[in-house]
């Protein structure tokens, strides 16, 4: 009777299931600390959702090579909460289980060494261009002729005119300009990871190719590796080196896929056949998911 | 028969007509008021109008009434006395009222301590006050004045919370990606986003402010434009009563076209018609 249920103790004491974490990495003669390291990450709400279920993945430290990670996946598979999840920004943070690591350290909250540009504008309706990309360094306590000259420096690098632009209101700038703001209010501060959630969501074509040539661009200048959420498979092709594929919620990292760089512009690479055909392929997979996925509704 | 003219484009159902079009319509009402209220009250003597003038005294018997109030009954004295207790009420709930809201704004459990009383105090009739306070404060200045704030802190403290609590998520969420700490935000987030609907909290608050100081007025005083209303309408000066009423409206609307140039000065960033 009473050893009827009992499990032995040593079955629960062998070695966990494979997969769970990621593959042990080759040791180096001075380890460097990976860049974000996912293990066995849930995210469940109070309301019992789940947004994420058991993601693991790995962006190790390569000297001299500043990857732009793309993440695809169909809406509402935790992308975002993905995100979120590195910037140390609540609800999402903290996690229910797992271990969630930037430069080898856990995450306890935000802070400005993970940079975010959201969807949303969120540029500061109060502020000046000038003013609101000097945010941070204003908050750090940098003199304001130092951060004045430094925001001047960045509204040409994102590519907007300092003479004419630089004391304009929010208001006052298209959509695909305040993009520029939120990118150039982020990178000022050099962060070593900049987390993007759809930015380029909202931007006409024609726009939305400029930026992202302008952002494969900034990301290597200031050394900086980049997660990009995204709906659309072209522009993750595109800008990516590395592309995470999510499954519907809750959502788990389905594939990962390297893809070759390339130095063309956007709107030239874009009809690239080994292009189209990656787009194809990505396609391909995401909507035999989707199909999965509605079936099991 | 002749093609039907083609009617203004302002005509039609929603359409905004130009400026000068919408003033001249504004003018026209008035006049139309005017040229009704002299026509009931014409007639050389009370029996032959058509209201009685210790009901409605003309325009012109108003107009005629404003010298007298300026140079015997104190007119600019009373308007003095009015604003001043405006201003000392208002400004002891502005002092008050605006910190608190922001720091319930900012801190949901400030909030969440706040809401009985908040609710409480902004459900009591405001005519309620006025035997509290006179018993309290007795029936000089400073019963009018605690009044004023008594009727005027609740609905800002409000309102101000509101405007802090509104400001959405996402310029937090920023802020602090940016490396703002929670002060920071507080300061250059909450607050600074906040500031128009705070400052419109204060415009909208004056405004009803103004209106209760009558009301205190009329139980109590020695001077002020309620006390004024109400001397007239004992003497039996209707026309001093109406024209005070005129410089009331006409205050009210002053005060407000003050806020509103203010405003622009401090608000340069909102859009036009904001």
């Amino acid at each position: 009777m009473s050893d009827a249920g009992g499990v032995p103790r040593k079955a629960l004491d062998s070695p966990g299931v494979p997969g769970a974490l990621a593959a042990p990495r080759p040791m180096l003669a001075l380890p460097a600390p990976d860049i974000v390291h996912f293990a066995g990450v849930s995210k469940t709400y109070e309301d019992g959702y789940t947004a994420i279920h058991d993601v693991s993945f790995t962006v190790e430290d390569t000297p001299n090579h500043m990857e732009i990670i793309g993440v695809l996946g169909p809406s509402g598979c935790g992308k975002s909460t993905v995100l979120r999840l590195i910037a140390g920004l609540t609800p999402q943070h903290p996690a229910t289980t797992g271990v969630v690591e930037v430069m080898g350290r856990p995450v306890t909250g935000p802070g400005p060494d993970r940079g975010f540009v959201f969807q949303d504008y969120t540029s500061f309706d109060n502020r000046t261009v000038a003013d609101n990309i000097a945010f941070g360094l204003e908050c750090s306590g940098v003199p304001n002729e130092e951060r004045t000259a430094l925001a001047r420096e960045w509204i040409s690098k994102v590519g907007l005119n300092v003479d004419r632009d630089a004391n304009k209101y929010p208001h006052q700038l298209s959509g695909g300009m305040r993009q520029r703001v939120a990118l150039a209010r982020t990178l000022i501060l050099k962060p070593r990871v900049i987390l993007m959630d759809e930015p380029f969501g909202a931007l006409d074509p024609r726009t939305r190719f400029a930026m992202q040539d302008l952002l494969v661009t900034l990301c290597r200048e200031v050394e900086a590796t980049c997660f990009l959420v995204t709906h659309s498979i072209e522009e993750a092709v595109h800008v990516s080196d590395r592309l995470y594929i999510f499954s519907s919620a809750p959502g788990t990292i389905l594939k990962e896929m390297k893809i070759p760089p390339s130095a063309r512009a956007a709107h030239l690479r874009q009809r690239e056949p080994e292009f189209i055909e990656t787009v194809f392929e990505v396609r391909d997979l995401i909507e035999t998911l989707d199909v999965s996925t509605k079936a099991g509704d | 028969m002749t093609a039907p003219a083609r009617p203004a484009p302002w005509l039609a159902l929603r359409e905004l007509p130009p400026p000068l079009v919408r003033r001249a319509a504004g003018v026209v009402t008035v006049l139309l008021v005017l040229v009704v209220w002299a026509l009931l009250t014409r007639g050389a003597t009370a029996e032959s109008r058509a209201i009685s003038p210790t009901v409605l005294p003309s325009p012109f018997e108003v107009l005629r009434s404003f010298p007298v109030l300026l140079t015997e009954r104190n007119l600019v004295g009373s308007i003095a006395a009015s604003m001043q207790r405006v201003l000392l009420g208002f400004g002891l709930a502005a002092i008050i009222a605006v910190p608190l809201g922001i720091a319930a704004g900012s801190y949901r459990l400030v909030d969440a301590a706040s809401q009985p009383i908040s609710v409480f105090m902004r459900n009591v009739p405001v005519a309620a006050l006025i035997p509290l306070t006179l018993q309290a404060f007795g029936v000089g200045e400073l019963q009018k004045v605690m009044f004023l704030f008594l009727a005027t802190a609740p609905f800002l403290f409000h309102e101000v919370a509101r405007a802090v609590a509104l400001v959405d998520d996402r310029y937090v969420d920023t802020a602090q990606t940016l490396g703002a700490r929670p002060r920071q935000i507080v300061s250059k987030v909450l607050i600074a986003l906040a500031a128009p609907s705070i400052y419109g909290a204060l415009r909208a608050n004056f405004g009803m402010a103004f209106g209760y100081v009558m009301l205190a007025e009329v139980v109590d005083a020695r001077a002020g434009l309620g006390f004024l209303l109400l001397q007239s309408q004992r003497r039996g000066l209707p026309e001093h009563l109406l024209a005070t009423l005129l410089v009331i409206g006409l205050l009210a609307w002053l005060i407000d076209q003050t806020f509103r140039f203010f405003g622009r000065g401090f608000f340069p960033y909102l859009k036009a018609g904001e």
